[in-house]
């Protein structure tokens, strides 16, 4: 029943998003269903609960860890989730009407559900990380909520603030429930809860205490974070509704409310929570009447409400507890009526501002009436719900907890704020509902539906009957949370309206009398002021929040960027080697490594003499690179060759073709990208460019190439002259038939053993691909290689200058027998492609190989033709390839799950065809061609993406001679 | 290396002669690419190993292991036809390319075109 009170909501907001912009009406039934279903189970389950024993669901998600799905309900949970369910169904029925056709209704009640969903997973999970995870839901989807009308720059910026602030304490108490989750030894709720002394006397207290508070405040919009909570006024009118009433901004009291048996009660507590309470109270009430919108008003008495309850948690006692609890409810009850009131009057008046609102009762009579109740019941007037919380508040107000000077001042405090609230709530009523008939109204007020009001007539009726007969309405489902929180340590406490002329009372009176005193000489600055109170108004937390964002995200970040940032390749690579160079140097040094002695034997002097060609070349090549890169690249070929000769020589011949091909292909690639580099200098021992400077730095360059070098020598030759020990390798020599079908052990290895590594391999290779290809769709070549080659130019002016000449043809006069070859060798290619595909499982070879030597065919084709030329005749598309291939691959894989064996199991058999005679059939061979489908494209990716740099080189020409004779005009 | 070893004398004997001539050749090619002075003289010399030296190595191997595995190899003469046929595709670019160059640059030495081919008026053709 739990799980389904917590996915249901969930699953309905799926299935809301699903619905048709225009069936607004379906979503809000759906919307309705679902709360009505939630709260029908949480009513149901109240008799489980009131037995006193919590209602447990576990699931095992991630034991290992900790982390179960435990959905946890007691007695404090139930009256939160039926609160949360019970406003839910009542904020559907009231949008049902706010929301206008126009908006996408089905998106606000998904995100609705979700919320609800949400919130019901903060109330009902009994896992610490489970909680956190909900905590975090409910910030996004909040975030979603308040910039539902995401048109609205307003929307959008409270909105954004909000996440920001809840999601960063969201964070900080993540870190604190993991801290407490680490001090008591489990993440389970029933656990944490009691081990409450273990966490009060552990070092670590302070740190949970502020982490887990830091969270709570920004949630609960408590000072000094209260000031998103306005700018989430933004959001619709039922939002704010559910916002404030029932769920957001309560989910931080709730929590500080669960955590209290554990946390509260040490001067830490009392000084922080205190503090931060009676601030917001104090502060909260005294600004809410100095606003002139409608739900900034109620927005600013929400952070003093929820000051309220923060500050009765702080204090310690149990009754306090049962006071805030209490408050919880009844808040909930007149915020949410309250809210929908204004957005009653914001729908038919068109208008919030209280300046331009008047005399309002005379068109809506019956909104006018519930909405005086309600803030009746905000300002504490006697039989009313507010009233009975407020007197228990005083009460304990009253109270001495500790001896300090804040205790002491809570009484004066809290008589204060209570004065500012009878103000704030006669203010409400007075300037909406009273005085002259309001003038040049955007609408002419009228009563709304009649639904739309049937919310507000049921949440008032509760606060009336919960003020009048409190022991016979809420008492008993009070009592059933209070004890699920406080346990044994229940307090005696009465529910009574009437306690007899005590203190609290008095201090009520004093309340009232002066509340409405200080409306009525504030009166007259009231309703031309403007918007803000005085003194603090400059003092605006957004303007200091959007300052700290912009110094730390743009400021900042820039700064960051330009000091530590370039822009340049050389810098980066530097930094990336030198960084490498020491942290393997101080690591390897740090652990006593100690390279392993050069001996010299058994060399054979022809391999030796290889090795050496090899060595003069890659010296060639480094040496000539910065000055002469054909050269450099000639002698890299020459390097490489060795490379495949060694492996040739070292028996490993699939390392050596697929080690060839590549070479082959990347030498081609980095030539038809020479082009695009910057021109060499003309004049390199020019000694106006040879300063010391740069001497320096070549030299250091030079250093840093030698020590890495150096370095990566001795590590491999040390650790490949240790001992080898115990591999795996002879199981995979001894498997390699058996079990993969294949004889080529190296190809077994890839497509079968270790396919999933392969699979990740391709998957990784499409990624760089792509990579390469978007750089390269954004390479801007250098100004100077930017014009067409001197070549090029002569040819064509020569083909312009004759008129029997079109252009182009004297470079394929020159390219007459090269390309007829390169053509006809495109076939033969393929032949050996398809040879090297599919002797791959028994013989050197396989869909690696394949594939690139696929592609040099398709690069021989851009050679011999041009890039227009091939593409008018063939069709490439490397993308589609590299789609397919990983497709087939992963296809495959998940194939030998319909046949119940695990991802990427193989089959081999023999399949005997006409004239080919029998060949070998594993399924690996199918994956094998999705690496050689993705091999493929990717090479033809890389090759098209430079190709097509000097099909789109002209262009940029253009616009460049464009600019320039812009600029020359 | 080993597989010598395993050879019998009559066919080791006219593998080795040919292995001889072979690397032979294509050393002469490789020496005749140091020595030469000029660019289109040196585009001659390796000419030798990729067309008599290869067709002289590939016949001693396809001997070699014909007789090991006492089948027929034909596998080697692909490799001769594709180098045969490949090779003069690279020199032929790389003669053209350079005499283009020689060309532009009015160095000495180089041929102009035939007259009748001339199609510049200039006498610098392309």
């Amino acid at each position: 029943m739990l799980l389904i009170l917590v996915l249901a909501p969930f699953a309905g907001s799926l299935a809301a998003i699903c619905i048709p912009t225009q069936k607004g009406t379906a979503a809000a039934w759906l919307a309705g269903s679902i709360a009505l279903l939630c709260l029908v189970i949480s009513a149901g389950l109240y008799t489980v609960i009131s037995s006193g024993t919590p209602l447990r669901y576990d699931a095992a998600w991630l034991p290992e860890l900790g982390l179960n799905l435990t959905l946890r309900m007691d007695g404090f949970a139930w009256m939160f989730a039926s609160l949360v369910a019970a406003i839910g169904l009542l904020v559907v029925i009231y949008a049902r009407y706010y929301m206008s056709a126009s908006d996408p209704v089905p998106r606000f009640f998904a995100l609705f559900l979700a919320f609800m969903g949400a919130m019901l997973g903060v109330v009902l999970s009994g896992n610490l990380i489970l909680l956190a995870i909900f905590w975090e839901l409910t910030s996004i989807i909040s975030f979603l909520l308040i910039g539902y009308w995401h048109h609205n720059a307003n929307a959008r910026d409270g909105a954004r603030m909000a996440l920001t602030v809840t999601g960063t304490g969201g964070l900080c108490m993540f870190v604190g429930l993991m801290l407490i989750g680490h001090i008591v030894g489990s993440y389970d709720l029933d656990v944490v809860l009691s081990s409450g002394n273990v966490i009060r006397d552990h070092p670590l207290y302070t740190t949970v205490l502020i982490l887990i508070l830091l969270g709570v405040l920004t949630k609960s919009a408590q000072f000094p974070f209260h000031f998103w909570l306005p700018h989430a006024m933004a959001a619709p009118t039922p939002v704010s509704a559910y916002l404030h009433s029932a769920t957001l901004v309560k989910a931080g009291v709730f929590l500080l409310t669960r955590l209290w048996p554990v946390m509260a009660g040490t001067d830490e507590w009392f000084w922080i929570v205190g503090l931060a309470g009676l601030t917001t109270l104090l502060l909260g009430a005294y600004f809410a009447i100095f606003q002139q919108d409608l739900k900034g008003l109620l927005a600013y008495s929400t952070i003093s409400h929820l000051g309220l309850i923060t500050v009765l948690l702080s204090l310690g006692s149990p009754l306090a507890a049962v006071a805030a609890i209490f408050h919880t409810m009844n808040h909930a009850t007149f915020k949410a009526s309250l809210f929908m009131a204004a957005g009653i009057i914001d729908h038919e008046t068109g208008t919030r501002d209280m300046r331009r609102l008047s005399g309002l009762f005379r068109y809506m009579p019956i909104t006018a009436t519930l909405a005086m109740v309600a803030s009746a019941s905000m300002a504490g007037v006697p039989l009313l719900n507010g009233f009975l919380s407020k007197e228990m508040f005083f009460a304990e107000a009253i109270e001495t907890h500790k001896y300090n000077i804040l205790d002491t001042l809570t009484p004066y405090v809290a008589t204060i704020a209570s004065m500012f609230a009878v103000t704030y709530s006669i203010r409400f009523i007075h300037s909406v509902f009273f005085g002259p008939p309001p003038q040049d109204l955007p609408k002419v007020p009228h009563e709304p539906p009649h639904w739309m009001l049937a919310p507000i007539y049921f949440l008032v009726f509760s606060c009336l009957v919960v003020g009048v007969i409190p022991a016979l309405t809420i008492g008993p489902f009070l009592h059933t949370a209070v004890q699920s929180v406080l346990g044994i340590a229940t307090p005696v406490y009465s529910l009574a309206v009437w306690h007899g002329w005590n203190l609290p009372l008095f201090m009520s009176l004093i309340a009232l009398v002066c509340g409405v005193g200080l409306f009525l000489v504030m009166k007259p600055y009231l309703t031309t002021s403007i918007e803000g109170p005085p003194f603090f108004r400059r003092l605006e937390g957004q303007r200091i929040f959007e300052r700290v964002l912009v110094t730390l995200s743009w400021k900042w970040a820039r700064s960051i960027e330009m000091r530590a940032g370039t822009r340049r390749l050389q810098p980066q690579m530097r930094i990336l080697v030198a960084v490498a160079l020491v942290a393997a140097a101080v690591t390897l040094l740090l652990q006593g490594f100690k390279p392993a002695a050069i001996a010299f034997r058994s060399i054979d002097p022809a391999f030796a003499l290889i090795w050496l060609i090899g060595m003069i070349c890659a010296i060639g090549a480094a040496y000539q690179a910065k000055f002469h890169r054909l050269a450099a690249l000639v002698l890299l070929g020459g390097a490489g060759l060795v490379t495949c000769l060694t492996f040739v020589w070292l028996s490993a011949p699939d390392l050596a073709a697929t080690q060839l091909l590549v070479e082959i292909v990347t030498t081609v690639l980095i030539l038809l990208g020479l082009r695009w580099l910057p021109k060499r200098i003309e004049n390199p021992d020019d000694p106006e460019l040879m300063t010391i400077s740069t001497r320096l730095r070549r030299l250091r360059d030079l250093a840093t190439a030698v020590f890495a070098g150096i370095g990566m020598m001795l590590i491999s030759y040390t650790v490949m002259t240790r001992e080898l020990p115990e591999t795996i390798s002879s199981y995979f020599l001894e498997r390699a038939y058996s079990e993969g079908g294949g004889t080529n052990v190296v190809n077994v290895i890839l497509v079968d053993f270790r396919g999933f590594d392969t699979l990740g391999e391709i998957a990784v290779l499409c990624i760089v691909a792509l990579t390469v290809f978007a750089l390269l769709l954004r390479f801007r070549p250098a100004t100077e290689s930017l014009e067409t080659p001197e070549q090029q130019r002569v040819q064509n002016a020569f083909d312009d200058d004759h008129p029997d000449r079109k252009k182009g043809d004297s470079i394929a006069e020159y390219l007459l027998v090269p390309s007829v070859i390169m053509r006809w060798m495109f076939p033969v290619i393929g032949m050996l492609a398809a040879f090297l595909f599919f002797r791959g499982h028994d013989l050197p070879g396989g869909g690696f190989a394949a594939g690139i030597a696929m592609s040099i065919a398709f690069i021989l084709q851009y050679m011999a033709g041009g890039t227009r030329w091939v593409e008018e005749r063939l069709r490439i598309h490397p993308l589609r390839w590299m789609a397919i291939g990983l497709l087939v691959a992963t296809a495959t894989g998940l194939g030998s799950w319909l046949f119940g064996y695990p991802f990427l199991t193989s089959h081999a058999q023999y399949a005997s065809l006409p004239v080919l005679g029998k060949i070998p059939l594993a399924t690996a061979i199918l994956f094998d061609l999705g690496v050689f489908a993705l091999v493929l494209g990717a090479t033809v990716l890389i090759l098209i993406a430079l190709a097509h740099q000097s099909v789109r080189a002209p262009r940029a020409q253009m616009r460049a001679a464009k600019m320039a004779a812009k600029e020359n005009a | 290396m080993s597989h010598l070893t395993d050879l019998p004398a009559w066919a080791a004997i006219p593998v080795c002669i040919l292995l001889l001539l072979g690397s032979g050749i294509t050393l002469i090619g490789s020496l005749g690419l140091i020595r030469l002075k000029t660019f289109y003289g040196r585009l001659h010399a390796p000419t030798l190993g990729a067309s008599a030296g290869i067709i002289l190595i590939c016949l001693a191997s396809m001997i070699t292991f014909a007789v090991l595995q006492n089948r027929w190899i034909v596998h080697e003469i692909l490799i001769i036809v594709f180098v045969v046929v490949t090779t003069p595709v690279t020199l032929m670019l790389l003669g053209q390319s350079a005499l283009y160059r020689d060309r532009i640059e009015e160095n000495d030495g180089v041929p102009r075109k035939a007259a009748g081919q001339q199609t510049d008026t200039t006498g610098m053709d392309i």
